[in-house]
């Protein structure tokens, strides 16, 4: 195999390898918290790559059903409710930078949560190529080092959950710490999905969803279509998939949906995960429709709790992690991902557990990611204060839930970062940009030599 | 801090043809100040300097009115009146109020908006 990491001459068969070594060396690499996971292996010189910078500003409860109220979104709602484009009146040059830090002011109905201190907007820079295999796209960003996902702890009797997302009850009323991973995804189009081009996002943010006035577990399970949809709460969803795009309950039954998903009806949605794909080397990959769904297949981490035992399912081989299990004082000081044929084993209940004890919520399970939900890998490094994250997405995906990328294609994408222990919409967004395969768009992916 | 000192007694001469009665004063903006007040209110969202949004751009606004000889006055009552707006689709909206009610503040907007 070619081991000059500076040329580009089969990058496919280097991510191959990469991947397979990291995770061979996973069980080592978590232990050791080296330098080489996240490491960039596609041996692409990103110096030739142009650069492009992106603003992301912080939404907060700017819903699909907000936007297109009269009382609420003063003087923009019927052009919103048409269909015009966000950018035709937000297009001042600072206007996300604006548009955040006013949300973020403590004063607006937007955002009822002071977060004292937190930016109104993050810079991304972007860079995207592709070779004939696939595509790649490079970011970079300042922001924390959000590696630590939520745990399972034991207190003497039961597995609780350990550390929410900073926009929780526990979190903002002090009873548990801001746990919570780092993503970078983007939502892409190829012109399908009415109005994605115009609005992006905002198109599957809804009233109903998790932290925005979110529909209680008794109205979700009393409604045929979450019913059949087997889900107990709201996520992301498309105009299309209800009958009333402003109300979560009118959700269109499954046969009608297979309609519009075959016909390229939903959006495609990648997540790079600083916790839960990251260390495998992986991007989750999903879509949107009438939930927010991952590909078929399998994804590259599944949960640690057993709903019968109510007990995780994994625990960590103390012989390659050094213990059974975390205490909430190692917590941010080591890498404590939980990696099945790395550094997890079998759940044992006998292994005399003290209050305290803690287990990661999800294992990640590298040779079982599999399917569509594999298609992605990424590379995400931490250093000196900044995110450097590399995905790889192969060209030509011929899945019935992938976008396909062709050389030539001109998608609408919108981009999301979550920084700081965040989740929902605590995020930060982009209007929709174009992203071109070697063609005129707001980023060019240019082609490698 | 920019200061803007703009003697529209010229234009206003030109646009007057031969008359000269418009006193010869030169209106004086702080055009920073101006712009910051203009965002902070959203005004930017609908009026652009020189593209048409939702609202008309600032210098087809400060066209007419050099053209109809209107003044800061009249800009004035549109940024705090509240006055029906008429869209392109037929319907009628009201008009964004300005935060402020200081006539300084909303003059030197006002003249900035002109100057366009
Ligand atoms: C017709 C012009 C127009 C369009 C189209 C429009 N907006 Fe707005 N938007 C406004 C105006 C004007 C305000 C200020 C409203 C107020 O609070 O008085 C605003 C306010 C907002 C705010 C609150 C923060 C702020 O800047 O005041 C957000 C967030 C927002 N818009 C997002 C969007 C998104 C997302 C879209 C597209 C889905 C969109 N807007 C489309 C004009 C527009
Ligand atoms: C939601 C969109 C919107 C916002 C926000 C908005 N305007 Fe307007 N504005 C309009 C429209 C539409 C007109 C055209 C009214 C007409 O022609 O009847 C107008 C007209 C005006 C005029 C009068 C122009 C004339 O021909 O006499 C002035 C002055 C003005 N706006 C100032 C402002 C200021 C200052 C702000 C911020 C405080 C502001 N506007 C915010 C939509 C908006």
């Amino acid at each position: 195999m070619d081991q000059r990491t500076s040329s580009f001459s089969d990058p496919k068969m280097k991510i191959l390898a990469a991947s397979v070594a990291a995770v061979a060396a996973a069980g080592l690499v978590a232990c050791a918290g080296g330098p080489t996971r996240g490491a960039d292996t596609t041996g692409i010189d990103w110096n030739k790559v142009p650069a492009n910078k992106l603003v992301l500003f912080y939404p907060g409860k700017s819903s699909y059903e907000w936007l297109r109220d009269p009382a609420a979104h003063k003087g923009a709602a019927s052009e919103t409710a048409r269909g015009d484009s966000c950018v035709s009146c937000h297009d001042d040059a600072k206007e996300e930078q604006r548009q955040g830090a006013k949300i973020l002011s403590g004063k607006h109905p937007l955002e009822p949560i002071a977060l004292p201190g937190k930016p109104g907007h993050v810079d991304v820079n972007i860079q995207a190529a592709y070779d004939d295999k696939n595509v790649y796209l490079r970011y970079q960003w300042k922001g924390s080092n959000d590696i630590e996902y939520p745990y399972y702890r034991f207190d003497g009797k039961e597995w609780k959950t350990y550390g929410a997302p900073r926009l929780d009850k526990p979190v903002q009323e002090g009873k548990q710490p801001a746990i919570y991973e780092a993503r970078m995804s983007f939502m892409l189009d190829d012109g399908k999905v009415p109005m994605f081009k115009e609005q992006g996002c905002w198109l599957t943010c809804h009233e109903g969803e998790r932290d925005l006035n979110p529909a209680t577990k008794e109205d979700v399970a009393a409604n045929a279509a979450m019913k059949a949809y087997k889900k107990s709460d709201v996520r992301k969803y498309l105009p299309a998939s209800r009958s009333n795009p402003s109300d979560w309950r009118t959700g269109k039954l499954p046969d009608e949906l297979a309609k519009i998903k075959a016909a390229g009806g939903f959006v495609d949605l990648v997540q790079w995960r600083a916790h839960r794909s990251n260390p495998v080397g992986g991007a989750d990959d999903g879509y949107v429709l009438e939930w927010r769904n991952f590909d078929a297949g399998k994804n590259h981490f599944a949960s640690n709790m057993n709903a019968a035992t109510k007990q995780p399912n994994f625990m960590f081989d103390a012989a390659r992690f050094g213990a059974r299990a975390v205490s909430a004082d190692q917590v941010r000081t080591k890498d404590n991902f939980l990696i099945k044929g790395a550094n997890a084993v079998p759940f044992d209940p006998n292994a005399g557990w003290k209050a305290g004890d803690m287990l990661p919520r999800y294992v990640l399970q590298p040779a079982d990611a599999t399917g569509s939900a594999a298609d992605n890998k990424a590379y995400g490094i931490w250093k000196d204060g900044m995110w450097t994250v590399v995905l790889v997405r192969p060209l030509n995906l011929a899945n019935p839930d992938d976008k396909a990328l062709k050389p030539g294609g001109v998608y609408s994408v919108g981009f999301a970062l979550h920084d700081d222990n965040i989740t929902t919409r605590g995020h930060y967004v982009s209007y929709t940009k174009t992203l071109g395969i070697g063609a005129k768009a707001d980023i060019v992916a240019v082609k490698l030599p | 801090m920019k200061r803007n000192l703009r003697p529209l007694v010229a234009i206003a001469a030109l646009a007057g043809g031969l008359s000269l009665s418009v006193p010869a004063f030169a209106q004086q903006f702080d055009a920073d100040a101006a712009e910051n007040v203009f965002k902070d209110n959203d005004c930017h969202k609908c009026h652009h300097a020189t593209k048409a949004k939702k609202g008309p751009a600032l210098k087809k606004i400060a066209a007419k009115y050099k053209e109809k000889k209107l003044d800061e006055k009249e800009a004035i009552k549109h940024m705090t009146a509240g006055q029906k707006v008429k869209l392109d689709d037929g319907k009628e909206e009201d008009h964004k109020i300005i935060d402020t009610k200081d006539v300084k503040v909303q003059t030197n907007v006002a003249r900035w908006m002109l100057s366009h």
